[in-house]
């Protein structure tokens, strides 16, 4: 949380330096900068507190913005309901985060730390997975 | 009883009671008189049959002197014509009918289709399918929807979603220009449908959720060339306001863009142009109106925040401004005022005015002087309890505190209207000079506001509030409404059980079209209100329903289906193109879904 609220500071709307270009992500989503997804290896995979951290990251960080409070699905997909347009792994989430997707998904591998977005994969991977509902009946 | 009110205020009957009604009323009969020349002048003009603008015309009307279809026939309207778009995103705005040719445009991927209406089964012409760049789909903050094209000098002018313009030969689907008109990586996206006045093309961005600094651009119609920007909010030179030109009857001084916001807000304040704008050749002044402050916790940005929520009277020829109004000073609920300004001479106060009129987020409908923006009319169109009326003399809406928000002030409760609207900006509304009523969709939802502290991050959201909605008073959420913006009240209104989202067209028949979220066009008497005649289109209708002379020389109505905008992030089961996103239905319309679903197709109708 420390480290994320020093990256913050510097690009906050109120201060005196508006976002300039370390300060935004990219636009666009970009094929994998860094190792495969299945070689990453979660260091905080099931902490609590790490997922606590990063519950609060995914609204500091303006996730909630786009995919909704609670991750519930906004103008971007869900991320609560167990299914994956990229893959569900932590690696395959950790990599959509840091390289962005190509239908919107922006990249934050240089605005956040891989300690940050690990945070970030963690609590998304700590949500209750609801049962898969094939059926929506009245 | 709307007919027998209209009836009794003709003056065509002589005899004593008339003459002795001139001489008691003789200032309101002239008026009246005047008011009846000018619609008779306006009816002289036969309808062209075409469609070549987003509002029908400058002054927006979505009135169509097309007389075939009337309350009498209407009944046996029927579908003569479909077409998949092949796109599933919302389907808003409305086809464009010129030289017999339909023009349509797509949501994301922004394809433009020409179709031939002298062929047996409409047949392409061709189809433009412009390099749309996919991160777009990251910056809409409402779906990845567009809402039209402006036909000029031979060309079909548009906004794709990627912050481009472009310039598209109608004979021949050549593209003529595509110019980079705003921002992507700044959550700069361009879903409005441009106006072209002479050779300029005005355009400008959505983004009131991303923290952008809004403006509008006026392009080169030949060549796509910037010619100038102005700015919503800043200093007097950003936003093009210049002494002994700018004269609003209100707000006086200058650098207004600049002192109504503290601590630079304004450099990602928002101020959005998304919506529909109109023009006055006499007056010369295009008229648009400014969306939301971000972010959407006010205590984030103390001020007034000018010109956000707000309409601006610009040159077209260079933008400077001329005069500017705010509707709902320091927004705490999200009411954009990106609404269509419909211009009407309406008799107010015994004399003939020439007005806007402006159906607002905030619940109140404003009939405008729109030579200067006094306020003339202010009235509650809907059920509204964030103000307690417009004080015409100052211009600023009277606040209830208990309805102020922040994040200092938790979960505010019960808000009216929720930052839906009390009408949606989307759905543009109509104005018959016959009946001198205009034909409003509209929305009755309350929300609670909870706000928080939010960073800007370029490129991400910049929202910061928590609003879930219930259905307001009466417990339906919409309703069509006829409205009289002379003394601003409302004539009649036929109630729905679902927000109503689409436009509206009114024609010379008296007969005014509209469309529902479970995917009902509807048509219904223009004078009163009686329901006529629905059909079943698959989709829920976002878009503005049209009507124009086919080459056989018959009435047609067109219209989009294919639910989405706001739609597709609130009620988010109504998707089924995504495996992996599986959402719950939305608390306060759990049964939207039960009665339509995602798919753009073009509609049209005939007798």
């Amino acid at each position: 949380m420390a480290v994320a609220m020093a990256l913050l500071v510097p690009i906050g709307c109120g201060g005196d330096k508006p976002a300039a270009s370390g300060g935004a992500v990219a636009q666009q989503g970009v094929a994998t900068l860094g190792p495969r997804s299945d070689t990453l290896r979660n260091p905080d995979a099931g902490d609590q507190k790490s997922a606590a951290e990063g519950e609060k990251l995914f609204g500091s960080m303006n996730c909630d913005g786009c995919h909704g409070g609670g991750a519930t699905g906004f103008a971007a997909p869900s991320l609560s309901d167990g299914r994956w347009r990229y893959g569900g792994t932590d690696g395959a989430i950790f990599q959509s985060i840091r390289d962005g997707r190509p239908k919107g998904m922006p990249a934050f591998g240089e605005l956040l730390s891989p300690e940050i977005i690990w945070k970030l994969v963690t609590y998304l991977r700590s949500l209750p997975v609801p049962k898969t509902v094939p059926t929506q009946s009245w | 009883m709307q007919r027998t009110r209209l009836r009794g205020r003709t003056c065509t009957s002589p005899g004593k009671r008339v003459r002795l009604l001139v001489m008691r009323l003789l200032p309101a009969l002239a008026a009246l008189l005047a008011l009846l020349q000018a619609a008779a002048a306006a009816q002289a003009v036969p309808d062209d049959g075409r469609w070549t603008m987003p509002g029908k015309d400058y002054a927006s009307t979505r009135y169509s002197g097309l007389d075939q279809l009337t309350p009498l026939n209407v009944q046996r309207l029927k579908p003569v014509w479909s077409f998949s778009t092949g796109v599933l995103r919302g389907h808003e705005g409305q086809p464009l009918v010129v030289d017999n040719t339909m023009y349509v445009v797509t949501p994301y991927p922004n394809v433009l289709y020409a179709f031939d209406l002298t062929q047996p089964d409409y047949p392409l012409k061709w189809k433009y399918r412009p390099n749309v760049d996919p991160s777009a789909l990251g910056m809409a903050c409402c779906d990845a929807i567009n809402r039209g094209a402006f036909y000029a000098d031979g060309k079909i002018v548009y906004n794709l979603l990627d912050g481009h313009t472009v310039a598209v030969d109608a004979a021949s689907g050549r593209e003529i220009w595509n110019v980079k008109s705003a921002e992507l990586s700044e959550g700069e996206t361009t879903p409005m449908a441009p106006i072209v006045v002479r050779d300029r093309v005005i355009v400008g961005p959505s983004g009131g959720e991303f923290g952008i600094y809004g403006w509008a651009k006026g392009l080169d119609l030949a060549t796509g060339r910037l010619v100038w920007t102005a700015r919503n909010a800043g200093s007097d030179s950003a936003t093009l306001t210049r002494p002994g030109v700018f004269k609003p009857f209100y707000d006086k001084g200058a650098n207004l863009g600049l002192t109504t916001w503290a601590n630079d807000a304004w450099k990602t304040g928002g101020a959005p142009v998304w919506g529909w704008l109109s023009y006055d050749a006499g007056l010369d002044l295009v008229y648009y109106g400014v969306g939301n402050p971000g972010p959407y916790n006010p205590e984030q940005r103390p001020g007034d925040n000018k010109w956000t929520n707000s309409v601006l009277a610009r040159r077209p020829g260079d933008g400077a401004l001329v005069w500017a109004y705010q509707f709902t000073p320091h927004d705490n609920w999200d009411y954009d005022s990106n609404a269509e300004m419909i211009l009407a001479d309406l008799t107010i106060g015994g004399g003939v005015r020439k007005v806007l009129v402006h159906f607002d987020k905030n619940g109140f409908a404003y009939t405008i002087d729109r030579t200067n923006g006094e306020v003339l009319v202010a009235e509650p169109f809907v059920s509204l309890n964030w103000a307690k009326r417009v004080d015409l003399t100052t211009g600023r809406p009277v606040l209830d505190s208990s309805k102020f928000t922040g994040d200092s002030k938790g979960n505010v409760k019960y808000i009216c209207p929720s930052l839906e609207g009390g009408k949606s900006p989307v759905s543009a509304a109509a104005y018959s000079p016959r009946t001198r009523l205009f034909y409003v969709s509209t929305v009755n939802l309350c929300m609670d506001y909870h706000a928080e502290v939010k960073t800007r991050i370029r490129g991400t959201p910049f929202i910061g509030a928590s609003t879930p909605y219930v259905a307001g008073p009466g417990g339906h959420m919409g309703a069509f409404i006829a409205w009289d913006a002379a003394r601003g009240r409302k004539l009649w209104e036929i109630k729905e059980k679902y927000p109503v989202w689409s436009g509206v067209v009114v024609t010379a028949g008296d007969v005014a079209f509209y469309g529902t979220l479970d995917g009902w066009l509807k048509a219904v008497n223009a004078r009163t209100g009686q329901p006529l005649w629905k059909f079943k289109v698959g989709s829920g209708i976002v878009g503005a329903p049209i009507t124009y002379r086919g080459p056989d020389g018959r009435q047609y109505v067109a219209v989009y289906a294919g639910i989405g905008g706001d739609w597709s992030l609130l009620s988010g089961d109504l998707n089924a193109d995504d495996p992996a996103d599986m959402r719950d239905p939305a608390d306060f319309i759990k049964d939207l879904a039960r009665y339509t679903s995602q798919g753009g197709m073009v509609w049209i109708f005939a007798l």
